[in-house]
C-alpha cells in the first residue's frame, strides 16, 4: 500500500487555538461550585483568632473549611522526600503560619464572585513570629547537602584535587553570582475541577504528574488509589510548577464530598507567588584555574539556594557545570538555606540555567583572562569523555553546535575587544556565546496500542502534554512507522485510567514515551504478521484476524532499571534512572550565540538576535522542537534581563505578586530566533534516538547575554537580572 | 469584588445626577480598565459605579481647530494615538498614548480616565498586609523604608511617595491643558496641572474634583512647538510597561536655530504630572547641543529628593530628557 506523507504539523494546535481543547477549569459540570482561599498576611506565627462569621454570610456561600474543622486530611509527603506533594507542609490543618500567602482558609460558594468577596472577609488575627526570607536576612539556617541528605546522587563531587589545581594555577578567576527566585507563570492557571462519582474521586487538574496527584490523594485521604482517577488531556504550561499534587486538591475533594458536587477552585495570578513552587534564589561561587596558554585545569563550584523550613529541595547544579569541559580537577559544595518561604522546585531548566550563567560567566571570564577568543577557547577545551565518571558520553555534538552556530551567526566579524563594536545608531554592539547542558534521563514507561478494523488506532500512553508537543511526537512516531495518517490515530495522555502516568518533566517525556511506543508497535506488527518495517494497512491487516480490534501493551524502562522502577512509577514516584548509565552518560547540549545592543544615553539592552543550536538527538518533531528551543531562549531573555521575585523582608513572601509588577518579556522584547539541530540520533541513550530538549534550550541563555552585555561595554554582571540601572552604572560618563 | 449598585446613563445631566444621587463614594466606569481592576483587588469597593461609556457628548475628539485641540473625556486612547494630524502636529501627544498600556487596553480605555488612572505603587496595589497611606489613610508609608525603585523622586511626603503613572497626562502638562469638568454647580474649567494633588498629609485625595463632577473634555491650546515634541519612555520592557523615567519635550527654534517656545514635562517620577520650569529655561535661547540638552536634563532633576533604589532615576532622567530635547529639536527643523 502507498503511505500517506507524514503531516508534521502540531496535531492539536487547531483545538488549542479555537478553543476547543478543554482544560482541567474549562469543565462546567452541573452543579459545579466555586472555591476561592482566602491566605496569611503575616511571614511566619500562629492563627490566635479566625472568624469566618462574615464570610459564612455572605449569599451564595456554601462552606468555609480551616484548621479549625479539624480536617482529616494527612501531609502528602515532599515530592523530593518519597511524597506526592508540591510541599510535605499541608495547609488548612493546624494553626502555625509557615510563610505569608499561605491558605487559611478555602471558601466554596455557587459563584466565583461570592467565593471571592467571602474569601476576603475572613478575619484572622496573628501572633507574628521572626522570619527570613533572603539568602541575606539573619534568622537563615545553612545545611550542607551531603549531611542533610545522605544519598548517593546528592554527594558533593570530588574529583582529582580541584583546590590544588587551582591555588597552581597561572589563570585564575574567583567570581560569585546571583540568581533571584522566580516564577513559572504558566499562562493556565495551577487550578482543578473535582467530584466524587460514588467512592471514586474525579480530578480534572492540568498537571505533568497525574500519577503523584493520584497516589498523593489516596494516602492524604486515606483512599485506595484505585478510586481516585485523574484526567490531564492538555496542561497549559507546567515549567515544572505542575510536577507534583498541589495544596489545593485534597481540600477541594473533601469540600466536594461534603457538598455532594463538584467544586472548582482556580488560583489567582497573585496568589500563585505564594501557593506553589518557584525557583529558588541562588549564589554561586565559582573559581576556574587554567594554565598559561587557556587550557582549564581546575573548577569549583561552590552554590547555596534557599529551601523552604519544611522541605529541603535538593540542588544539583553541578551535575552539568562539572561536564561541561575537559576539566580534570573538580569540587563541587551544595548548601541549603532554609527559610520561611512555601518549598521552592523545580522551574524550567531549576539548577541548569542558574548554574550556567555562572559557570559559563566565568569561563568567559577566563577566556578574556588568557586574551582568547571566548568560542575558541570553548572548542579547545571540549571534551568527549565524562570527566566525572570517566566514561564516554553516549553522544556529544558540542562542538559541532558551537562551530555550526559560530557561523550562522557570524561570529568570524566579532572583534575581541570589549566596547569596540557600534552599531549605525550608535549603539553598542556585544557579541557573546555560552554553551548549556541538561542530564539525559529515561523514565519507565507503558503504551497500550488498540488498531480496529476501521483503520484507526488508539494509543494509551504514559505522558503529559502541556504545550511541549508529546501527543504530536506520538503521532509522528506512529504515522512513519505504520504509514498511517496522523488524523487516524487518538492519542490518550495524562490519564490515570490508562496509564501510571509518571512524571513528565526533566525533559525525558519524549524519550521514554516514544521508546515505550515503539516497543507497542513492533509487538502491535508481531500479532498481526506484518513486516518488522515498511507501511501496514491496518484496516485489512486487523479484518484478516477474524477480530474487529487487536490490541497490545508495551512497558519499557530505562537502562539498568527493574521492575522495581515500575512499581514506583505505578505508585506516582520519580523513578528515573540517568546521567550516568552503565558505560556511558548521557547529556543533551546547546549552544547559544546572542547579540546585544545596548543603547549609549539611557543603556536599555536590546536583544536583536540569538542564534541557538541543539543537539538533542534525533528531533522527534520539526515543529515542536523548534517551537520548544524558541521558547526556551525568550525565557533565557527574561531570565536575564527581566525577571525577578522582589522580596521584601520585612513583609516576608514576594511583593511583585503580579504579572503587571513581575516583568516577562513582550513580543516587542524578542529579535530573530534562528534555532538548528544537530540531529544525530543517539541510540545508545534511547532506541528511538531522542534526548531531551525542552529544558537544555534555555540553559546558557543568560551567560550569553551577559557575555554580550560584558562584551558590548566591558562591564562584567554577575547578578540577575541585568537592569538599565545596572548598566548605567557602568557606563561612561557623558562627555 | 464587592456587590456594587450600576447605573448606566446616556446623558451628561443624567450623569452628574446619578452620581451626586450615588454619593461621594461613587465611581464613574468608562473604559474599566483601572476601576475593575482595583474593585478585583478591593482597592476600590465602590457601592455605585455610574456607567458614562454611551454618553455621547463624552466621545469624539477635534485635532483640526487652529485655536486648540479638543478631546473628549470618552474618547478611546487608541482612536486619538492613531489621528494623523495629531502625529504630524503633535507627535508627543500621539506618543504618549502609544506607549501606555497595550493595543487591547488603549482599544478600551478613554482619555478622561486615563487621567485620573491611580499608581501603581506595589504596596497600594498588594492590599493587606502592606501599610499605605493613600489606601488606608493613617496605615503609614511601606515603600518609604522598603523598594522605592518605582518611587517619586519629586512631590513625594512624609505620607506618601508612589508615582502618578500615566503619560497622556504628563505630556498635556507640558502643553498647558485645561480640562472642562460639570458637577451639580455646573461647568467650570481648570488647568490641568490642577486636576491632580500632592499627596501631602492626605494620599488619598489624589484630585481636584469635588463629588459629583465629571470630566468633560480636555482642551490643549495650538502651538507650533506641538510639531517640534517628543515623549520619550523608558520601561523595563519594550512595550506594556509603566516608566520607568519619561520626558515630554516640545519646542520651536528661531532663524538662528535657538530655541524659542520650550515646554518640558517628565514621568514616572513624580508623584503628579510634573512640568520642569528650570529645565526649560535652561534650554531656552539656547542652540540644541549635546551640551545644552544635558544641562537641560540636569536642571529637570537637580531638586529630586530620591530614596534607597531609585537615585539611578536622576541620571537616567537627566539622559532621558536630553536625548527628548536632541530629537523634538530634530522634529522642529524638520
Amino acid at each position: 500500500m502507498s503511505r500517506e506523507p507524514v503531516d508534521t504539523r502540531r496535531v492539536d494546535a487547531r483545538e488549542k487555538v479555537t478553543g476547543a481543547a478543554l482544560y482541567a477549569t474549562d469543565l462546567h459540570p452541573d452543579q459545579v461550585a466555586h472555591a476561592v482561599l482566602a491566605t496569611a498576611t503575616v511571614g511566619r506565627g500562629r492563627i490566635t483568632e479566625l472568624d469566618v462569621s462574615a464570610a459564612a454570610a455572605v449569599p451564595g456561600v456554601l462552606l468555609v473549611l480551616t484548621h479549625l474543622d479539624r480536617l482529616d486530611l494527612q501531609s502528602p509527603g515532599f515530592i523530593m522526600g518519597g511524597g506526592y506533594g508540591v510541599q510535605s507542609m499541608q495547609p488548612l490543618l493546624d494553626d502555625r503560619i509557615a510563610y505569608r500567602g499561605q491558605a487559611i482558609a478555602m471558601v466554596v460558594a455557587e459563584t466565583l464572585t461570592a467565593a471571592t468577596e467571602a474569601a476576603n472577609l475572613v478575619h484572622a488575627a496573628y501572633e507574628q513570629e521572626p522570619f527570613a526570607v533572603t539568602l541575606d536576612s539573619p534568622g537563615v539556617e545553612r545545611l550542607s547537602q551531603p549531611a542533610a541528605i545522605p544519598l548517593p546522587f546528592l554527594a558533593d563531587l570530588d574529583v582529582g584535587d580541584a583546590e590544588s589545581a587551582y591555588a597552581a594555577a597561572a589563570l585564575r578567576v574567583d567570581a560569585t553570582y546571583d540568581q533571584p527566585a522566580q516564577h513559572q507563570n504558566p499562562m493556565e492557571l495551577i487550578g482543578a475541577t473535582v467530584f466524587w462519582r460514588g467512592d471514586t474521586l474525579v480530578v480534572h487538574e492540568g498537571t505533568q504528574n497525574a500519577g503523584a496527584i493520584r497516589n498523593g490523594l489516596a494516602r492524604q485521604l486515606g483512599i485506595d488509589a484505585a478510586n481516585v482517577e485523574v484526567i490531564s488531556p492538555y496542561t497549559g504550561g507546567g515549567f515544572g510548577q505542575k510536577n507534583s499534587l498541589q495544596i489545593h486538591i485534597a481540600p477541594l475533594a473533601l469540600a466536594a464530598r461534603r457538598l455532594g458536587r463538584p467544586v472548582k477552585l482556580v488560583v489567582s495570578r497573585t496568589q500563585l507567588f505564594h501557593h506553589t513552587s518557584f525557583r529558588p534564589a541562588s549564589r554561586h561561587r565559582i573559581r576556574l584555574g587554567a594554565d598559561e596558554h587557556g587550557r582549564m585545569l581546575a573548577a569549583i563550584h561552590e552554590v547555596e539556594h534557599q529551601t523552604s523550613r519544611h522541605d529541603l529541595f535538593p540542588l544539583m547544579y553541578t551535575e552539568i557545570t562539572s561536564r561541561m569541559y575537559g576539566v580534570r580537577d573538580f569540587r563541587g559544595r551544595q548548601t541549603f538555606a532554609r527559610m520561611d518561604t512555601q518549598s521552592p522546585g523545580f522551574m524550567r531548566a531549576p539548577f541548569e540555567q542558574p548554574a550556567a550563567f555562572a559557570f559559563e560567566s566565568a569561563v568567559d571570564e577566563l577566556a578574556y583572562a588568557a586574551h582568547r577568543d571566548p568560542l575558541e577557547f570553548r572548542l579547545a577545551n571540549d571534551t568527549t569523555v565524562d570527566p566525572i565518571s570517566g566514561e564516554p558520553f553516549s553522544s556529544r555534538h558540542l562542538a559541532q553546535c558551537l562551530r555550526r552556530g559560530a557561523k550562522r551567526f557570524g561570529w568570524s566579524a566579532r572583534q575581541q575587544r570589549p566596547a569596540s563594536m557600534r552599531a549605525d545608531d550608535g549603539s553598542l554592539v556585544g557579541w557573546g556565546v555560552a554553551v548549556g547542558a541538561y542530564p539525559g534521563s529515561i523514565v519507565p514507561s507503558a503504551a497500550h496500542l488498540v488498531a480496529g478494523a476501521d483503520g484507526r488506532i488508539r494509543v494509551e500512553v504514559d505522558g503529559h502534554e502541556m504545550g511541549q508537543g508529546i501527543r504530536s511526537t506520538i503521532a509522528i512516531l506512529v504515522a512513519e512507522n505504520l504509514g498511517v495518517g496522523v488524523h487516524r490515530i487518538d492519542i490518550v495522555i495524562g490519564d490515570t485510567r490508562v496509564a501510571a502516568q509518571h512524571l513528565t518533566a526533566g525533559s525525558w517525556g519524549t524519550a521514554s514515551t516514544l521508546g515505550a511506543v515503539q516497543a507497542a508497535l513492533r509487538a502491535l506488527r508481531e500479532q498481526l504478521g506484518a513486516d518488522a518495517t515498511g507501511p501496514v494497512d491496518l484496516a485489512a491487516a486487523v479484518r484478516a484476524t477474524g477480530r474487529d480490534h487487536v490490541e497490545v501493551r508495551a512497558e519499557t524502562l530505562g537502562p539498568g532499571q527493574t521492575e522495581q522502577d515500575i512499581e514506583r512509577a505505578r505508585r506516582g514516584h520519580p523513578a528515573l534512572s540517568g546521567p550516568e548509565f552503565p558505560g556511558y552518560s548521557t547529556f543533551s547540549w546547546i549552544a547559544h550565540f546572542v547579540e546585544v545592543r545596548v543603547e549609549p544615553s539611557t543603556c536599555r539592552i536590546r536583544v536583536p538576535r540569538v542564534v541557538s543550536v541543539a543537539d538533542c538527538g534525533r528531533v522527534a518533531s520539526p515543529v515542536t522542537a523548534a517551537s520548544q528551543v524558541r521558547g526556551g531562549i525568550v525565557w533565557g531573555i527574561g531570565a536575564s534581563l527581566r525577571e525577578a521575585g522582589e522580596v521584601d523582608p520585612r513583609y516576608g513572601g514576594f511583593l511583585n505578586a503580579s504579572l503587571e509588577e513581575y516583568p516577562v518579556p513582550v513580543n516587542a522584547d524578542i529579535g530573530t530566533l534562528d534555532v538548528d539541530f544537530i540531529g544525530e540520533p543517539d541510540l545508545r541513550f534511547s532506541p528511538v534516538g531522542v534526548k531531551g530538549l525542552g529544558e537544555v534550550s534555555m540553559v546558557g541563555v543568560a551567560a550569553a547575554v551577559a557575555n554580550a552585555v560584558f562584551h558590548a561595554t566591558g562591564v562584567r554582571h554577575r547578578r540577575l537580572p541585568i537592569r538599565i540601572e545596572d548598566v548605567l552604572a557602568g557606563a561612561s560618563p557623558p562627555a | 469584588m464587592r456587590p456594587f449598585a450600576y447605573t448606566k446613563v446616556e446623558t451628561l445631566a443624567e450623569a452628574v445626577d446619578a452620581l451626586v444621587a450615588a454619593g461621594p463614594q461613587a465611581r464613574l466606569l468608562a473604559g474599566g480598565t483601572t476601576l475593575y481592576d482595583l474593585m478585583k483587588l478591593e482597592i476600590e469597593t465602590p457601592p455605585a459605579v455610574v456607567d458614562v461609556h454611551r454618553v455621547a457628548d463624552l466621545a469624539g475628539f477635534d485635532t483640526s481647530g487652529d485655536r486648540e485641540l479638543v478631546f473628549g473625556a470618552g474618547a478611546r486612547m487608541a482612536d486619538v494615538a492613531e489621528d494623523g494630524r495629531l502625529r504630524r502636529d503633535y507627535p508627543a501627544l500621539s506618543e504618549s498614548l502609544w506607549r501606555a498600556a497595550s493595543q487591547q487596553l488603549r482599544n478600551m480605555a478613554t482619555l478622561g480616565g486615563n487621567l485620573l488612572q491611580r499608581t501603581r505603587c506595589p504596596y497600594f496595589r498588594g492590599g493587606e498586609p502592606f501599610a499605605c497611606n493613600k489606601r488606608r489613610p493613617g496605615s503609614g508609608c511601606a515603600a518609604r523604608e522598603g523598594l522605592d525603585r518605582s518611587h517619586a523622586l519629586f512631590g513625594g511626603s512624609e505620607a506618601c511617595i508612589a508615582v502618578y503613572p500615566g503619560d497622556w497626562a504628563t505630556a498635556l502638562v507640558a502643553f498647558d491643558a485645561e480640562v472642562d469638568v460639570l458637577g451639580p454647580g455646573g461647568a467650570r474649567s481648570l488647568p490641568l496641572v490642577r486636576l491632580h494633588r500632592e499627596p501631602g498629609d492626605t494620599p488619598q485625595h489624589e484630585h481636584t474634583l469635588e463629588p459629583g463632577e465629571i470630566i468633560l473634555r480636555v482642551r490643549v491650546p495650538a502651538t507650533p512647538a506641538g510639531r517640534g515634541s517628543a515623549y520619550l519612555k523608558i520601561r523595563d520592557r519594550e512595550s506594556y510597561a509603566f516608566a520607568v523615567v519619561s520626558a515630554a519635550v516640545a519646542l520651536t527654534l528661531d532663524g538662528d536655530g535657538r530655541v524659542d517656545e520650550c515646554r518640558i514635562a517628565v514621568g514616572g517620577v513624580a508623584t503628579r504630572p510634573w512640568r520642569v520650569p528650570a529645565a526649560e529655561q535652561a534650554l531656552r535661547g539656547n542652540e540644541i547641543t549635546e551640551a545644552s540638552a544635558r544641562a537641560a536634563g540636569e536642571a529637570a532633576f537637580a531638586d529630586a529628593r530620591p530614596g534607597r533604589d531609585n537615585a539611578f532615576k536622576i541620571e537616567l532622567g537627566t539622559r532621558t530628557v536630553a536625548d527628548a530635547v536632541r530629537l523634538a529639536g530634530s522634529r522642529a527643523v524638520a
